[in-house]
């Protein structure tokens, strides 16, 4: 901060000059640095693989099982693994590694809008993308803009925060009613008011910095400034949060389906697989929920994992 | 009342089903039994002795059995909604009649009952000698007031719609100290099964002023000695009890009873019975399913079953499109695959039903054969009413019904050969209550009625005012099936009450608003310790002779 004043509109030119800049390397060798940051770290490495194994398996499925997730065999109930089924099958005589992998790919694949519309990108996914971008709006506007605005926002964001969250999915869910969309919504609106939180120290710190007053100067919008100056410098702290986020938004998923607010059965969601399951453990057949609850902890420690290798190998670097 | 002396047509079935492997002889004998078929003559068909019964000579008295149950807050046993606290209560104050096992109703407080042809005019005799545990004795007086109590608007108890049709305070006379005379509105021959609803306690007229916990003051065989709501309750025995033992003492058996609450998880209960703790597990408003899985093959623990007439119906609204076209009905009831729902939605403890609201554990049940599962036709039917490419419906659950989610799955999947698209909302089970007389198709759980009639008259009737009586979610009334059913509760005489049902269940099947593909069984869950319980179909626990054995639990 001690040189803020010796910049000014000029030097900021200066410094934009294309000659001065090394030529923009190709997408394939910063992809190949990007990796090479992850790799650097084992933590990460291994949140990493344990990611990239249930990505993979969920976009591959359909090639992974001769069963689909809702093929019933009202024979074979509750069994254990064998060979036609590697995981056993659950309390309808459907295929348990199926309906994991078909239960990933809701998670992190395919957003089912109705019974036969989907669109990509995981449930989960989505309801951090839909609660970042809420989020960061709001986050920018009140701290950019500060005053009343700030005032307002924040403290209605407080409000939300006050009420513990599982009871605020609960009363959204049972207010919207159970389908993948209002999981979205209801991770939104959860989700919303730690980013907006976040975006907005951010925004704090940065607003005071000289480009900022540099860009302010030279006249561009105040929407120019929020969203090209501010929040690509705030990016790195908003994307391990983000990755964080996704662990607790494949948390909530599970809770709500646990808690039947989820995505409606007969859809192979993982919550409601463990909640259904359940009522079999002590009639000893525990497959049924234990894979599900395998795959969910499994999961989100693997992103806990790269999230917290993805920061200690950024913050190395700053 | 009926005698049950037929042997139910299934039981040669099933005789045979255990000879070529396919029933256990333990299963057998259960199935048997709720059939009618006596446990002495179910044990000689599956060729096993059948085990010796307790003489008066080897019961013994003394002990006190552990009971996990809800203990809620209760005032007014007439107020009472759940049969949690009444199993609690009923050990203290008691009814004027009893419905066992088998849905016969017996007199119990009273000595007899009267009624007159016309089925209006119910004279009541009460048993004389018996005395409440504070002494006094129990006579008309406390009848005439605790009716009151039912019927009184203020009070607010659920008697007042069971009784309140066709009976009011005027009509309730004082014949003399031990006789009580009940003059109705209009023909009635359920009055003494409803003198047995749970909310139905003999309250002491000198002493009841709102709240039973203040003034415990009850004919039963306990006193209550602690009541704290959501921890426990604890009774104790009164050495003057009105009934006798084998042993020529009054009853009861055991020196007390202790309810306690363990919350509402089932897991937590089934590791206390399995360790000891308890001596029982009251099924009476949780549902056995996950304690029935998780203990029938226990040696400790005896897992009684009790055929019921309880059952997941799957109700549409005959108002609302596409329900109001019979020919949509048919074709969602062809695609019950009924076998399999009983097998994968309650395990195969039941029996399979045919789509009319009367059970064969009901007295005046016609038998009728079991539809078959049959999508081709179904989607004939569909195409006739106009629905050539399927038809796609909403189909409202309450997810904490874990068999009722179940069921719905397994409809999902076999009916759509047939052209359905069974869309499953889920929905917690307090919001489905909150509108299940609403949505155009959902699946409602209704509760054991010992009496065919009780159910038909709740559900499937218009009111004097033409239009659907309060419990008629699916607001079907037929003509000719309302004219039949009124027939049938003026008709005391069971056969004949069951020739009118065979075109009830007909109509119902044909032209009715509602599937039903199993009956479910109840179970008593009790430890080996404690003898000569049995299992009734509402979860009442009618303990007044259960005793328990030296055998350390």
């Amino acid at each position: 901060m001690s040189n803020a004043e010796s910049i000014t509109a000029e030097d900021k030119t200066a410094l934009e000059e294309p000659e001065k800049i090394p030529p923009r390397r190709s997408l394939f060798t910063r992809f190949i640095d990007a990796a090479a940051i992850l790799f650097a770290s084992k933590t990460a490495t291994v949140g990493l693989i344990l990611v990239a194994f249930w990505v993979l398996v969920a976009i591959f499925a359909p090639f992974l099982t001769p069963y689909t997730p809702l093929e019933q065999d009202w024979k074979a109930p509750n069994e254990g693994p064998s060979v036609s089924h590697p995981l056993g099958t659950d309390e309808l005589g459907r295929d348990l590694w199926s309906r994991l992998i078909y239960g990933a790919r809701v998670v992190l694949v395919i957003l089912p809008v109705s019974e036969n519309v989907w669109i990509p990108g995981g449930t989960a996914i989505w309801g951090v993308i839909v609660a970042l971008a809420v989020g960061t709006a709001l986050g920018l506007i009140s701290g950019y803009y500060g005053g009343w605005i700030d005032e307002i926002t924040m403290r209605l964001l407080d409000a939300m925060m006050a009420v513990p969250i599982i009871l605020l999915y609960l009363i959204i869910m049972a207010a919207l009613g159970a389908s993948a969309i209002n999981v979205v919504l209801a991770m939104t609106i959860v989700g919303t008011p730690g980013i907006a939180r976040l975006v907005r120290s951010l925004t704090l710190d940065i607003r005071t910095r000289e480009y900022i007053r540099a860009a302010e100067t030279r006249g561009e919008s105040p929407w120019y400034i929020m969203f090209v100056e501010i929040l690509p410098n705030a990016r790195g702290p908003i994307i391990v949060d983000a990755m964080l986020r996704v662990g607790y938004a494949i948390f909530a998923m599970g809770t709500l389906g646990f808690l039947g607010l989820g995505i409606p059965p007969p859809s192979p969601d993982w919550g409601s697989m463990v909640a259904k399951g359940r009522e079999f453990i002590l009639a000893g057949s525990p497959w049924a929920s234990l894979w599900p609850s395998v795959a969910i902890a499994s999961l989100v420690v693997g992103l806990n994992l790269l999230a917290d290798g993805l920061r200690e190998e950024s913050m190395r670097y700053q | 009342m009926e005698k049950k002396d037929r042997i139910h047509p299934l039981i040669p079935e099933l005789k045979s089903m255990m000879e070529k492997g396919s029933v256990t002889r333990r299963d057998f004998i259960r199935y048997s039994a709720l059939l009618g078929l006596s446990a002495t003559a179910a044990y000689q068909l599956a060729g096993l002795a059948f085990p010796a019964t307790a003489h008066a000579a080897n019961i013994k008295r003394g002990g006190t059995m552990r009971i996990a149950t809800g203990i809620q807050k209760v005032t007014h046993p007439a107020q009472f909604s759940w049969v949690e606290p009444t199993n609690i209560l009923r050990q203290v104050a008691e009814y004027l009649t009893y419905t066992d096992k088998d849905n016969i109703t017996h007199p119990y407080l009273l000595q007899k009952w009267d009624a007159s042809d016309d089925l209006k005019t119910w004279t009541l005799t009460l048993r004389q000698g018996i005395k409440f545990n504070n002494g006094d004795e129990f006579n008309a007086d406390d009848v005439i007031f605790s009716m009151n109590q039912w019927l009184n608007k203020d009070v607010g108890s659920s008697l007042l719609g069971m009784m309140g049709g066709y009976l009011d305070a005027g009509g309730i006379e004082k014949v003399d100290d031990h006789t009580v005379r009940l003059n109705l509105k209009k023909s009635e021959i359920a009055v003494p099964e409803h003198l047995f609803h749970y909310p139905a306690m003999v309250l002491n007229h000198r002493t009841f002023e709102g709240d039973f916990i203040k003034a415990p003051h009850g004919t039963g065989p306990y006193t209550l000695e602690v009541y704290k709501e959501s921890e426990r309750a604890v009774l104790k025995r009164r050495t003057d009890y009105w009934q006798k033992g084998a042993d020529g003492d009054p009853l009861p058996y055991m020196d007390g009873m202790e309810f306690v609450d363990m919350g509402d998880e089932m897991s937590p209960r089934i590791a206390a019975i399995q360790a000891g703790e308890i001596d029982m597990i009251d099924l009476a408003t949780t549902g056995g399913t996950s304690a029935y899985k998780a203990l029938k093959d226990d040696k400790r623990v005896q897992v009684k079953p009790i055929g019921t007439a309880q059952a997941r119906v799957l109700r549409m609204r005959v108002d609302l499109k596409p329900w109001d076209d019979n020919r949509v009905r048919m074709a969602l009831k062809l695609c019950q695959h009924r076998e399999k729902i009983l097998g994968l939605a309650y395990f195969g403890q039941g029996l399979l039903a045919q789509d009319f609201h009367v059970a064969p554990v009901h007295p005046e049940y016609c038998n009728k054969p079991i539809p078959k599962y049959d999508p081709q036709k179904a989607k004939q039917l569909l195409k006739e009413a106009g629905y050539p490419n399927g038809l796609k419906v909403n189909l409202a659950v309450g997810s904490e019904w874990t068999d009722v989610v179940r069921y719905a799955e397994i409809l999902k999947q076999d009916a759509a050969p047939a052209g359905f698209n069974v869309v499953l909302q889920t929905m917690p089970t307090s919001q489905y209550w909150e509108k299940w007389t609403e949505v155009d198709l959902g699946v409602t759980p209704w509760t054991h009625r010992p009496l065919g009639t009780m159910v038909l008259n709740l559900a499937y009737i218009n009111g004097a005012d033409g239009k659907p009586v309060p419990w008629n979610e699916t607001n079907w009334a037929d003509p000719e099936f309302s004219k039949l059913l009124e027939e049938a509760n003026g008709t005391l005489n069971v056969d004949d009450r069951r020739k009118i049902f065979c075109k009830l269940e007909q109509i119902q099947w044909d032209r009715g608003s509602i599937g039903i593909a199993w009956w479910q069984n109840n179970w008593q869950v009790v430890t080996n310790r404690v003898q000569d319980s049995q299992p009734h179909p509402t979860g009442y626990m009618l303990f007044n002779k259960v005793w328990l054995s030296k055998m350390k639990s």
